[in-house]
């Protein structure tokens, strides 16, 4: 594969405006993108009494309790994840009696609080109505079954499948008087009581009510508008925060995973703002220590070239900080883009440098990219002895999926130092 | 009996995949949504096979849905012959394609003239059956296309396939390794190629100048009978459990290859054999229980290893295919195949003092006072690593007795 020919294909960062305009680097991927069937997945895993219902192909279903199997969360072999598995029949003549059947066996057996009813490809090819099902059976059963939607062939990856799991959670929430409580919306990963974000509340007096996806019941979704707080980490809850916002008159403050530590001191300001509450002394000095971190590691990143893969980061936000540390983007692969959101970070980006683009989840042909661009460091998962191979240190960032707030900042930037060092190790070995 | 608790049957799209994978010089490219693709990988990765540069997805977009696009799947057709230079590409089908009518056959017809690489379609896109279904027509399909002719006045090599393989079927490898020292120490054959385990395009082509097909699966019969119409290659239809199961075959093998068997391997066999008729003693002298098992497996070893518990003394209760019978030719009536999930759940949890044979989440299921066995995929409990623990064979035999043994600890 001819490397130069691959990047003619790439349009620069600069000049893009949609998801429509990022070219994937081959029309052939591997592995290509995750499907939002394990998005919805790794929702319900979180809500402890609710189950997946999958409705689709033997392999849908196969994959998806595959990989719950070995999830505590889930209850493995046995656990919460089940599914009506199509046959030609079903796809001829729909799913609606299979599902009524299933749907009679598993409220026998294992009673559950609420089901996610969540239809695969196929099923919205056939045009199964899968809403109206879903309130059929809320109706029998009198227990909520709420329908989420997961055909891969409308969406780019896994997060539709979580924000409409998470959105439809919307379903379940009733009126409540204010308790003063603060709801946690969009975390995915980790667990939210490590976290500095987390902490902070606990010291300050706040009580953390629902955890969504994280970690809740069926009763504190239910419960959930009797928060007077909603903290968004995540795009992925926006849409539910909204709504909340909308029928409850609950706000939300937007607290994603930044890197930088100016948007996490706003951030933190908006949401002690909101609070009433004093902002503690603390933040200050923490942002102060991020500040002087950043600052001081710019001596070690600067020039550093790289490609950026995939991160528990905001893409542009985290790329845009990496370019104000004199790191230099080659091509960042991204999985989805928003000109209102991401367009100032972007635009930032592309004045410090002019990285190309590609559609994530492909890394077979980047290995042929490797050669032509020399890239010192890769951000992302990627096959590292492949990496090592191309004199390229490959930076790690999944231990950052479970933290919020400054922490994140002190995380990278000791991991981003340490792959420099690598980096230059590396050319070393080269030139000896 | 509608809902699914634990993993589902693989389709026939999951058993043609796994089976493609396991052959060098060719790649697979899937026509369909993404996710289903990487989502797979995990059981690949189970099964100890490769996907780096093997295994490709094109995607499919809303429109490529609706309004049948297909310059998509064209492009990455030109690419994987361009930048992998496989000897065959497999463009394999989606539920999505197969569902919405993709001509996948006439998309590689007209594509064949601009690549390399020979283009195979399967367009079962999982609705065919389970994966029995896609193994079966697997199988087939290779010998037909991929095997090369050989000349007519080629001597045969003192060589042997196995057809019917797959990674799959629980300690397969070992299976695969026991069978071949057999055979190697009985005639001093060879092995060629196992098709399909852990060979390449260049291998298949080669199956032509074999000796003999071991067939250890009955859905590689058509394989067998294909391959002994082009080829005149003689086959046998077994896979051996227990020693007077491995000394019959054996010798069978010898009467169709019309060679002796090596004598100290037989003298071994026969010991063995002999050591084996104290059980049915053992069985008599329990005073409360019976030696009674439920064997559930894949077909041939549900067979296979019933046959020799029953000549051990065994009563087995129930035999029990773990996939279809649809594309097994003649199945035998004590051989049933359970379809709905409960009704396997119900019998699991009657069984009381039984040696069950079974795989891990059936296993699962039974009362403690039973005594299990994995001998079937999935498996759910740790990995397999072991290559030379077969089930098959004179040393799986040794390897099961042990079983029965610790069972027979357990009766009164």
């Amino acid at each position: 594969m001819d490397g130069n020919q691959l990047l003619q294909r790439l349009g620069k960062l600069r000049d893009i405006t949609s998801m429509k305009e990022v070219a994937p680097l081959t029309n052939a991927m591997f592995p290509g993108a995750h499907c939002p069937l394990m998005g919805a997945a790794m929702a319900v895993r979180g809500i402890k009494d609710a189950l997946i219902l999958i409705v689709g192909t033997d392999e849908c279903a196969y994959y998806t309790k595959h990989m719950t199997i070995h999830s505590e969360e889930f209850g493995g072999m046995m656990g919460r994840c089940v599914s009506v598995v199509l046959d030609t029949r079903d796809v001829t003549f729909g799913c609606k009696k299979k599902l009524e059947l299933a749907m009679r066996e598993l409220v026998e057996e294992y009673r559950p609080k609420a089901v996610f009813l969540v239809t695969t490809c196929v099923v919205e090819v056939i045009g199964d109505d899968a809403d109206a099902l879903a309130d059929g059976l809320s109706e029998t059963y009198q227990i909520p079954v709420l329908p989420v939607h997961t055909e891969h062939f409308k969406c780019d990856n896994h997060m539709p499948g979580l924000e409409r799991t998470i959105t439809a959670c919307f379903e379940l929430m009733k009126d409540q008087k204010k308790r003063g409580t603060v709801n946690l919306l969009g975390q995915r990963m980790g667990n939210f009581e490590t976290t500095e974000l987390s902490r902070m509340l606990r010291e300050h007096g706040v009580r953390v009510g629902m955890q969504l996806p994280c970690g809740c019941t069926v009763e504190e979704i239910e419960t959930a508008p009797q928060a007077q707080l909603n903290i968004v980490v995540h795009t992925i809850a926006l849409p539910l925060a909204k709504k909340m916002e909308q029928k409850f008159g609950i706000p939300y403050v937007f607290f994603n995973k930044f890197t930088e530590p100016d948007h996490i001191y706003e951030a933190y300001q908006t949401l002690f703002e909101h609070l009433k509450l004093p902002l503690p002394k603390e933040i200050d000095t923490l942002y102060q220590e991020a500040k002087t971190a950043k600052e001081k590691a710019y001596e070690n990143l600067q020039g550093m070239t790289y490609i950026y893969g995939n991160t528990p980061f905001d893409c542009m936000e985290f790329n845009q900080f990496l370019t104000e540390e004199g790191m230099i983007p080659q091509i960042i692969q991204i999985s989805s883009f928003d000109e209102e959101i991401d367009g100032p970070a972007a635009k930032k980006i592309s004045q410090a440098a002019d990285p190309y683009v590609a559609k994530s989840a492909n890394i077979a042909p980047m290995q042929y990219l490797y050669d032509v661009l020399h890239p010192n460091l890769y951000l992302g998962h990627e096959f590292a002895a492949r990496l090592r191979k191309k004199k390229i240190a490959m930076v790690h960032s999944d231990k950052a999926s479970g933290m919020l707030g400054f922490e994140v900042t002190t995380y990278i930037l000791k991991e981003l130092m340490r792959a420099a060092e690598e980096a230059k190790e590396l050319a070393k070995e080269e030139t000896r | 009996m509608s809902l699914t608790r634990f993993l589902p049957t693989p389709s026939d799209r999951m058993g043609i995949l796994w089976s493609l994978l396991a052959i060098e010089g060719s790649v697979i490219l899937e026509y369909g949504p993404a996710g289903t693709t990487h989502f797979s990988m995990g059981l690949f990765g189970e099964l100890d096979l490769e996907t780096q540069n093997r295994l490709y997805t094109t995607h499919m977009s809303e429109s490529d849905v609706v309004m049948g696009d297909v310059s998509r799947l064209e492009k990455a057709i030109l690419e994987v012959d361009q930048n992998n230079h496989p000897k065959v590409i497999f463009v394999v089908s989606s539920s999505v394609a197969a569902v919405i009518g993709v001509d996948l056959k006439g998309v590689c017809s007209y594509m064949q003239p601009q690549v390399n690489a020979r283009l195979i379609t399967f367009e079962q896109g999982g609705f065919r059956g389970d994966y029995s279904i896609g193994l079966k027509e697997t199988y087939t399909m290779l010998t037909e296309k991929l095997v090369n002719d050989v000349a007519e006045n080629e001597t045969k090599e003192n060589t042997f396939n196995i057809l019917g393989t797959s990674l799959w079927s629980y300690r397969i490898r070992s299976d695969i390794w026991e069978l071949t020292s057999l055979l190697e120490e009985g005639f001093g054959l060879k092995r060629q190629v196992c098709l399909c385990t852990d060979t390449s395009v260049d291998e298949i082509g080669s199956m032509g100048r074999a000796k003999i097909n071991i067939v250890v699966n009955t859905l590689a019969l058509p394989a067998a009978k294909n391959m002994e119409k082009r080829f005149g290659i003689p086959w046998i239809l077994k896979l051996p459990f227990g020693y007077e199961d491995t000394w019959k075959w054996l010798i069978e093998v010898g009467k169709i290859i019309q060679k002796p068997l090596n004598s100290k391997l037989e003298h071994q066999l026969q010991e063995k054999i002999r050591m084996t008729m104290q059980y049915q003693m053992y069985g008599r002298m329990l005073k409360e229980d019976k030696m009674k098992a439920v064997v559930m497996g894949e077909y041939d070893t549900v067979e296979g290893m019933s046959g020799f518990l029953e000549s051990i003394g065994f009563l087995v209760e129930h035999k029990i295919c773990a996939h279809s019978l649809r594309g097994i030719e003649s199945p035998r009536e004590d051989i049933k195949y359970v379809m709905t999930e409960k009704d396997k759940i119900d019998l699991m949890k009657s069984l009381h003092r039984t040696l069950v044979l079974a795989d891990d989440t059936m296993m699962r299921l039974c009362e403690k006072d039973n005594t299990c066995l994995r001998i079937s995929s999935p498996v759910t409990q740790g990995m397999v690593y072991a290559r030379h623990l077969p089930f098959a064979g004179m040393r799986g035999a040794d390897y099961l007795l042990e079983f029965v043994e610790q069972y027979y600890q357990t009766l009164r």
